[in-house]
């Protein structure tokens, strides 16, 4: 190993560390509070570790690489999982959820993640892709006393299971078509010229379990009771991080490829699909966290959008929101995590008032909302704007119509939450509790939603040198 | 760029005020003084830019523009912070900056409860109406078009009365959907320039020049105007705005009727037209066609209205039914007289709410059937209703009579039949209004309402607009003068 070997591979490493570490802290002490912030810790290092690194290493012997997107990505990972452990701190405490597991979990769930930002072979992507999912089957049935959240675990792990099929299949077809699991030749080998039906065969079963990934329809269907059961926090992060890293992940493969013809049509029904079904289903929803859940699969329509509209600068566009859908993911769970900590149901109906009763807390989630509704002057209208831009330079203009009429649609659903914050009426004068540092996440997740909603150029000229 | 960024300023000052009240939550009377302190400089400081008017132009100023600003902002996509302020920006910055000082007032003593949250909403509300009076790119516009029905949506809700929740959703999601379409527009036109002349940027002036095929300037000139005809608004699109305006709390009604309208007109002379020359001839039958509805429409419902706040709301359309028809004549008269329309219906409508909204306080009823004989019993408050009510109705010598009169001189010429229809349309608002003023003043005392004269800040709040109604009234001279350049402009004469 080298120097350089080491310096690519020190985020993965940090991460491992520490989580190694959270888990031996158990057997010393039992207290909550040293295994998070041994896990904190590791976390802010391995970002930091990320952006200090030189820029455009690669690692032949290790499979690993570390272009600028994809430190870019690395921090974010690694502050999204600080974020959600400082936010878990106080959440898991009103579940009852206790164990260093809980720390080392997500940060084992990070180290998949980076794994896969860092990846040059598709090897790698899978056992990063698997590695992080599979924290997250642990995370999202870790309240063992509540049987809907076993039950949403058992239907994430059985769907999963079969998601990761499709992709060790999808990538051995791939094998079989290139002789190599490198990337770029990968990319160039399956999908240029008159397509292989073996490649085909195996771009469908990636696409397939990517969908899944990213909760695309039709592979939609574990969102609505995963989002609905697990911890507030670990939404957050699923919703936010690992739909980023599949995000990721696209966009390592794709922009490697000449020409992505062949990819359109599967491409433009996850889009359309996920923007009607999503939009359409969420405004039924009288459960907030359903709701969102519906919500996250039409935002993740809009990101099939982007790729799909890579010639009009997609890929930046998706990229963008990719990040900007973590942080709004991250403030919209985050605040609602505090609210129900703060004895609020999971109806609408219990969010009434809580505007005023609890004005941190709703304020970020109304901001968040507004956000998620491409509403001025958020991060969330920034990258509406960026898809939907690259959309029609891009020529698809009937599914940017489609897309823009499902977003005011969208724009209700959105609304009622508010309306129930906000305008409407209850009883209950409780104070808010909340802690320095949770506070601290959500103020900081909220001003970067409204800062990078301003001032967008120095995310987007990264990014531009960075994606075609 | 030497000069001071006296328009970014103008928007910033009320944003600044509006976070300056957030630490005074809990303290509601300093709050109240600190936002009318800060309103008044705002006020002062739109007064002296009418000092600038006529000077010469900053250079990189499109003609006409006496005041420009233009600084980076995102530059990857071309989008710059470009603000320029001619005669009719400066009208509606004035109007605007003059009705949030009423609005203020008129909460003053109305509104109990998170005091301090209200008058932040008016702040922030008209922060982003100045924006999208002064923003010369569209991408900038487009923002402050969109984020002022926020700060709306929430006036309404929180301190409305009646269905205000259903109105404030209605209001919402009505005036996003339009202007989701316009923004698909804009990104299309954008790009389209960009292809022509290998320039992609949003700025106005450069996109006027764009050449469209005609087709395809028909659909971006549809969604442009999808999105101004709502919040015009012109019927058939208007359902949301008596909802809207019944619902909302006295300021949110001025602030609704008074300024966020008149931001579809402005938009659509100072975008829609000059962006879509020949797309917005094609379809000026079709806008002529709403315009002339709206008047006759609404001045017919107006006079089968129970609820007096409903009367005024549907009077609002048939007066910006006018400026539509101004605005289609697209003639220097008729375009002068569709912005003085703006200012004046801005003033008379806040007017006449801001009143009902005074006899509501006491009486806490909407309904006209309830009043009567009102002249001898508050003849404070009736003579300003009477007045407000003839300036509504078009008396000669009051303000509302300049605009209408300009209206229907200038497209005269150009549409003689629409015109007649409008004189119509005027006969008929002349009806419904004397018909209110009977009712609420001459007529005997119906329901013994516990009623009290007005008090000396409604005096005060009223006399603000009176003085201006009876200046526009009788010397619009000057405002006319202000609006010769800016509208030879637009009409493609020289300057």
């Amino acid at each position: 190993m080298t120097l350089a070997d080491i310096r690519i591979a020190l985020p993965l490493l940090i991460l491992a560390i520490g989580a190694l570490l959270t888990l031996i802290c158990g057997a010393v002490t039992r207290k909550q509070t040293i295994a998070t912030t041994i896990a904190v810790l590791a976390a802010v290092g391995a970002g930091l570790a990320a952006m200090t690194a030189p820029a455009v290493l690669v690692a032949p012997s290790l499979g690993l690489s570390a272009s600028g997107l994809t430190r870019l990505f690395i921090v974010c990972f690694a502050l999204m999982s600080a974020a959600v452990l400082v936010l878990s701190s106080g959440y898991n405490v009103y579940r009852d959820i206790r164990g260093e597991e809980y720390p080392a979990t997500i940060l084992f769930a990070t180290f998949g993640m980076v794994a896969l930002a860092c990846a040059t072979n598709l090897l790698i992507i899978f056992l990063g892709l698997e590695a992080m999912t599979f924290g997250f089957y642990i995370l999202v049935a870790i309240d063992r006393e509540q049987r809907v959240s076993s039950e949403a675990g058992l239907k994430y792990l059985l769907l999963g299971a079969v998601s990761a099929a499709f992709l060790a299949f999808g990538i051995a077809l791939l094998y079989c078509v290139a002789g190599t699991l490198g990337i770029s030749e990968v990319m160039q080998r399956t999908l240029a010229g008159t397509p292989n039906p073996v490649a085909l065969a195996g771009w469908a079963c990636l696409l397939i379990g990517i969908a899944f990934k990213l909760s695309l329809v039709p592979a939609h269907l574990w969102t609505p009771d995963v989002y609905e059961a697990a911890p507030a926090p670990v939404v957050a992060f699923l919703s936010g991080a690992s739909k980023a890293a599949a995000v990721l992940l696209l966009l390592l493969l794709l922009p490697q490829a000449g020409d992505l013809a062949i990819l359109r049509v599967p491409l433009f029904a996850l889009a359309l699909f996920s923007m009607v079904v999503g939009n359409l289903a969420a405004l039924r929803q009288n459960r907030v966290r359903r709701m969102l859940a519906y919500s996250s699969i039409a935002q993740m329509g809009y990101v099939a959008l982007a790729l799909l509209s890579h010639k009009g600068g997609g890929f930046q566009a998706a990229a963008f929101y990719a990040i900007a859908y973590g942080i709004m993911s991250l403030a919209a769970f985050g605040a609602i995590g505090i609210l129900e900590r703060n004895g609020c149901g999971a109806n609408l109906d219990d969010y009434r008032g809580r505007g005023f009763s609890h004005p941190l807390a709703a304020g970020v989630l109304a901001i968040a909302l507004f956000s998620l509704a491409g509403i001025p002057p958020t991060i969330g209208f920034t990258g509406k704007f960026l898809i939907f831009a690259s959309a029609i330079r891009a020529g698809e203009i009937a599914l940017a119509i489609l897309g823009i009429l499902t977003a005011a649609v969208s724009v209700y659903y959105y609304l009622r939450v508010v309306t129930a914050l906000y305008l409407q009426r209850s009883e209950h004068e409780e104070r808010e509790r909340l802690g320095v540092f949770e506070t601290a996440v959500l103020g900081l997740s909220s001003v970067l939603i409204i800062l990078l909603g301003l001032f967008p150029s120095p995310l987007l000229d990264f990014l531009r040198t960075q994606l075609p | 760029m030497t000069q001071f960024p006296i328009l970014t300023l103008l928007i910033l000052l009320p944003l600044l005020s509006a976070i300056c009240l957030i630490p005074l939550k809990k303290r509601e009377e300093s709050a109240k003084y600190v936002a009318l302190g800060l309103t008044l400089v705002e006020l002062a400081l739109a007064c002296w830019t009418w000092s600038a008017a006529g000077g010469h132009p900053a250079s990189g100023a499109p003609p006409g523009f006496f005041l420009f600003e233009d600084f980076a902002w995102i530059d990857t996509l071309g989008i710059r912070f470009t603000l320029g302020m001619d005669g009719i920006s400066l009208l509606m910055v004035i109007m605007t900056v003059l009705l949030t000082l009423i609005c203020l007032l008129v909460s003053w003593r109305t509104i109990h409860e998170r005091t301090a949250l209200h008058y932040m909403l008016l702040l922030v509300m008209e922060s982003s109406i100045l924006g999208v009076f002064l923003s010369l790119d569209l991408f900038l516009f487009y923002l402050f078009w969109e984020a002022m029905i926020v700060p709306m949506f929430f006036l309404i809700g929180i301190w409305g009365h009646g269905r205000n929740l259903y109105s404030a959703v209605k209001f919402f999601v009505f005036t996003l959907s339009g202007s989701l379409l316009m923004l698909l527009a804009i990104i299309g036109i954008y790009l389209i320039h960009g292809r022509q002349s290998g320039i992609y940027t949003f700025n106005l002036t450069a996109l006027i020049g764009t050449s469209l095929d005609p087709a395809v300037g028909l659909w971006l000139y549809a969604a442009f105007l999808l999105g101004f005809a709502i919040k015009f608004p012109l019927v058939p699109l208007h359902t949301w705005l008596p909802d809207a305006h019944t619902d909302a709390p006295t300021a949110g009604s001025i602030d609704l009727a008074g300024l966020l309208l008149k931001t579809g007109a402005y938009g659509l002379l100072r975008f829609g037209y000059p962006l879509f020359p020949e797309a917005s001839r094609t379809l000026t039958p079709l806008l002529i066609g709403m315009a002339v509805c709206g008047i006759l429409y609404a001045s017919w419902i107006a006079f089968a209205q129970k609820d007096m706040k409903r009367l005024v709301a549907y009077s609002s359309v048939g007066h910006m039914g006018f400026v539509a028809l101004g605005i289609a004549a697209w003639t220097p008269l008729a375009l002068s007289g569709a912005v003085m329309q703006m200012v004046s219906h801005g003033v008379t409508t806040s007017a006449l709410f801001a009143l009902v909204g005074m006899l509501a306080a006491r009486t806490k009823t909407l309904e006209i059937s309830a009043y009567g004989g009102l002249w001898s019993k508050v003849p404070v408050l009736s003579c300003f209703f009477l007045l407000f009510a003839m300036a509504s109705a078009g008396l000669p010598g009051l303000n509302n009579f300049v605009g209408e009169f300009l209206i229907l001189l200038g497209s005269y010429k150009v549409q003689q039949t629409a015109t007649i229809l409008a004189f119509l349309g005027l006969i008929m608002a002349l009806v419904y209004t004397v018909r209110l003023v009977q009712e609420l003043l001459f007529q005997e005392e119906r329901r013994p309402l516990a009623l009290t004269d007005a008090t000396s800040l409604e005096i005060l709040t009223l006399a603000i607009l009176a003085l201006s109604v009876l200046f526009i009234g009788l010397h619009p001279g000057p405002l006319l003068d202000m609006l010769a350049l800016p509208v030879n402009i637009l009409t493609g004469g020289t300057p």
